[in-house]
């Protein structure tokens, strides 16, 4: 059973009188548990193939199955609810809101899911503790270095225990030993938490810790390999 | 989600941004601050100014000649001679007005008056000796109008201030003669200087005993007005209908819309002035209430800046699963708090202004003006500027709803 499927997905912005094909024509399926990367030129569709596998964008053709059941079937408050209960998304700008503690920021998902609001702080301290920023509750992100941020945005993610956690480009802005630390607490999220990932990068060092690559040029599929030398993320276990 | 935490959203969204929601409740806070000042401080002129005009006596009756005017457009009814010293007989029959306490015909036209070269046109008022007890226009100094003087139509006459001014700017007319129509007046009294504040503006008067203002100043046999008093309050109303009785019966009129006579109260008066200054405040407080309604484009203004602002705020929210309705409540919400706050801040605002107003109007000018807190205004100011949160935040909260989510997010 695929978690997530396309067949001969197509997306093209419509403005006015151009049409942009950034998609065209997308098959592969993804199964619970995996760890893949998305790799590509800049401009291949790599954020647009994202979006719409998570739900924040519909395609314009073609066809894509979340949980073997045509996503186009679902109104816009079942999406919702889709994002909110098995989709987590980490972005390259964390997009954290500012004047906001570290503990409000993760408990946001929460606020739309339903759960009793008695839940809501051992849950953000959850995972706040398991991206290892649980001395910086109440710090507010204007205070905390960008490694920080994109961990605090991963809690944010992972607070209501979703299926897939997408990430486009999470390391992009961070330097190379925080985009390491954040790479391990995402690998971590696969290997002992059983996530789905779905990771968007440039970078052939994130790569590696996936196990399987699709790489994109021109809106297709130029290759879709599994990775042999899985980097575990030794170095820098806790 | 609940209420409560759809609440909580909004207060943080607000707090978030402290100065922006400060300003922009402004305008609302002066528009609910008017509307409370308008309505206590007009609730306070209309005290003061039926207390001055109860202070002329709520006892009072007045009885006019002629048909009363059914309404504006009736230009047919006139003054007539209807009422003559027959009716003043049959009018002081206790078996005919028992609650009558006073009675007092009044004769009333302008003459010109002279004095050693200088001229001066008064309201020569006639009455008896109760003039000054119904209209407490007691003299400052000398006397009062006597029944004798009465009696006799003697040639004497009671001077307001200015009449003294203009005739004889430089020196003393008490006990002095002045000249109206030919004949010679003393001057037995010149009454205080009132001002423009009292209902009847004495200042500009001539008081003389109305059997001289009859005979010899308007050559008439009528009176242009009779003045009564009911022993109590309680008794107005019966002596009302007591004197209309009487009338009718000794004009021999059947059919009440026939009467060639009105008969006024102090009621009736106070009615009208109250329904005058209540309609001033009703519209004044409209007037403010439009500035409501510019606060009210004023929040639209910048909650559509702010939902510009938050387009990121936005994506992110939806993005982590809120609805569009959770978006839309959000920032509806947003606007009605703003507005509901701005207007409990102008009710407060309004009330200690108005409050600081009457200290100051009782205090340095010695009226006797009341401070009221205009409980029905400040409930309608807030019922309306949370309605013109509800009207103008609509708009800008669709605009949010309607956010895609990654337009919102790829937006820089
Ligand atoms: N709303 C839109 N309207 C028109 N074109 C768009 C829109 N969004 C994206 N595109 C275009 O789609 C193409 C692919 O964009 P996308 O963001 O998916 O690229 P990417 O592979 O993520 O690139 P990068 O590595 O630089 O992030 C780009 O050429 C972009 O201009
Ligand atoms: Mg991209």
């Amino acid at each position: 059973m695929s978690l997530m499927e396309v067949r001969n997905l197509e997306m093209t912005y419509s403005d006015e009188d151009v049409a942009t094909p950034v998609l065209r024509g997308l098959t592969f399926k993804i199964t619970k548990g995996e760890f893949v990367t998305i790799m590509g030129p800049s401009g291949s569709g790599k954020s647009t193939l994202l979006h719409i596998l998570g739900l924040l964008e519909r395609q314009s053709g073609g066809e894509y199955f979340f949980e073997d059941k045509q996503t186009g079937e679902y109104s816009e408050d079942e999406v919702a609810r889709l994002r909110n209960k098995k989709l987590g998304f980490v972005f390259q700008s964390f997009n954290l809101l500012p004047r906001t503690t570290v503990l409000e920021n993760v408990k946001l998902p929460l606020l739309y899911s339903g759960i009793k609001e008695e839940m809501w702080n051992s849950m953000a301290r959850k995972a706040i503790d398991a991206v290892g920023l649980s001395h910086r509750l109440d710090f507010e992100p204007s205070q905390l270095s960008g490694g920080e941020k994109q961990r605090v945005a991963i809690a944010r993610a992972l607070v209501n225990n979703p299926e897939v956690i997408f990430a486009d480009e999470p390391t992009g802005n961070l330097d190379s030993k925080s985009g390491e630390i954040v790479m391990e607490i995402i690998q971590k999220l696969h290997n002992e938490m059983g996530h789905t990932v779905i990771l968007i990068t440039h970078e052939s060092y994130t790569a590696e810790y996936a196990e399987r690559i699709i790489r994109l040029r021109d809106g297709l599929v130029e290759s879709d390999t599994k990775v042999l030398n899985r980097r575990t993320g030794k170095l820098f276990q806790k | 989600m609940s209420l409560y935490h759809a609440i909580k959203i909004s207060l943080a969204g607000l707090k978030t941004n402290k100065m922006r929601s400060a300003l922009t409740i402004l305008g609302i806070v002066i528009g609910v601050t008017a509307i409370i000042m308008v309505v206590s401080l007009g609730q306070g002129a209309k005290d003061l100014i039926l207390g001055q005009i109860q202070g002329i006596g709520a006892r009072t009756i007045g009885i006019i000649p002629g048909r009363q005017p059914k309404g504006p457009t009736d230009v047919l009814a006139t003054l007539t001679a209807s009422l003559k010293e027959r009716d003043l007989v049959a009018l002081g029959r206790k078996e005919n007005v028992p609650h009558a306490a006073d009675i007092m015909p009044i004769v009333f036209g302008s003459e010109t008056a002279y004095y050693e070269g200088e001229t001066y046109r008064p309201t020569i008022f006639g009455g008896t000796e109760l003039m000054a007890d119904i209209y407490d226009a007691y003299p400052e100094r000398g006397r009062n109008i006597t029944a004798d003087d009465v009696r006799g139509s003697a040639d004497v006459v009671v001077l307001g201030q200015t009449v003294v001014d203009k005739l004889s700017p430089d020196h003393d007319l008490f006990g002095e003669r002045i000249k109206i129509k030919g004949r010679n007046f003393l001057v037995i009294g010149i009454l205080p200087k009132k001002g423009g504040a009292s209902f009847i503006n004495f200042d500009e008067m001539a008081l003389m005993p109305y059997t001289t203002a009859q005979n010899y100043i308007f050559g008439i046999k009528h009176f242009n007005r009779i003045a009564m008093r009911a022993d109590s309050e309680a008794n107005v109303s019966s002596t009302v209908e007591d004197v209309k009785t009487t009338l009718r019966e000794l004009h021999g009129i059947t059919d009440p819309d026939k009467d060639d006579f009105g008969v006024e109260t102090q009621a009736d008066a106070l009615k009208t002035v109250g329904t005058i200054l209540n309609t001033l405040t009703v519209f004044l407080a409209m007037v403010a209430a439009i500035s409501l309604v510019v606060g009210g484009v004023g929040i639209m203004n910048i909650m559509l800046v702010s939902v510009t602002d938050r387009t990121r705020e936005i994506g992110l929210r939806k993005a982590l699963g809120a609805t569009n309705k959770n978006i839309l409540t959000q920032f509806l919400l947003e606007a009605i708090i703003l507005t509901g706050v701005g207007g409990i801040v102008g009710i407060l605002l309004g009330a200690g202004l108005s409050f600081a107003i009457s200290l100051v109007i009782s205090n340095v000018f010695g009226l006797a003006w009341n401070f009221t807190f205009p409980i029905g205004a400040a409930f309608l100011g807030i019922i309306i500027s949370t309605i013109v949160g509800l009207i103008f935040g609509l708009y800008p909260a669709r605009k949010a709803a309607a956010k895609s989510p990654i337009e919102a997010l790829r937006y820089e």
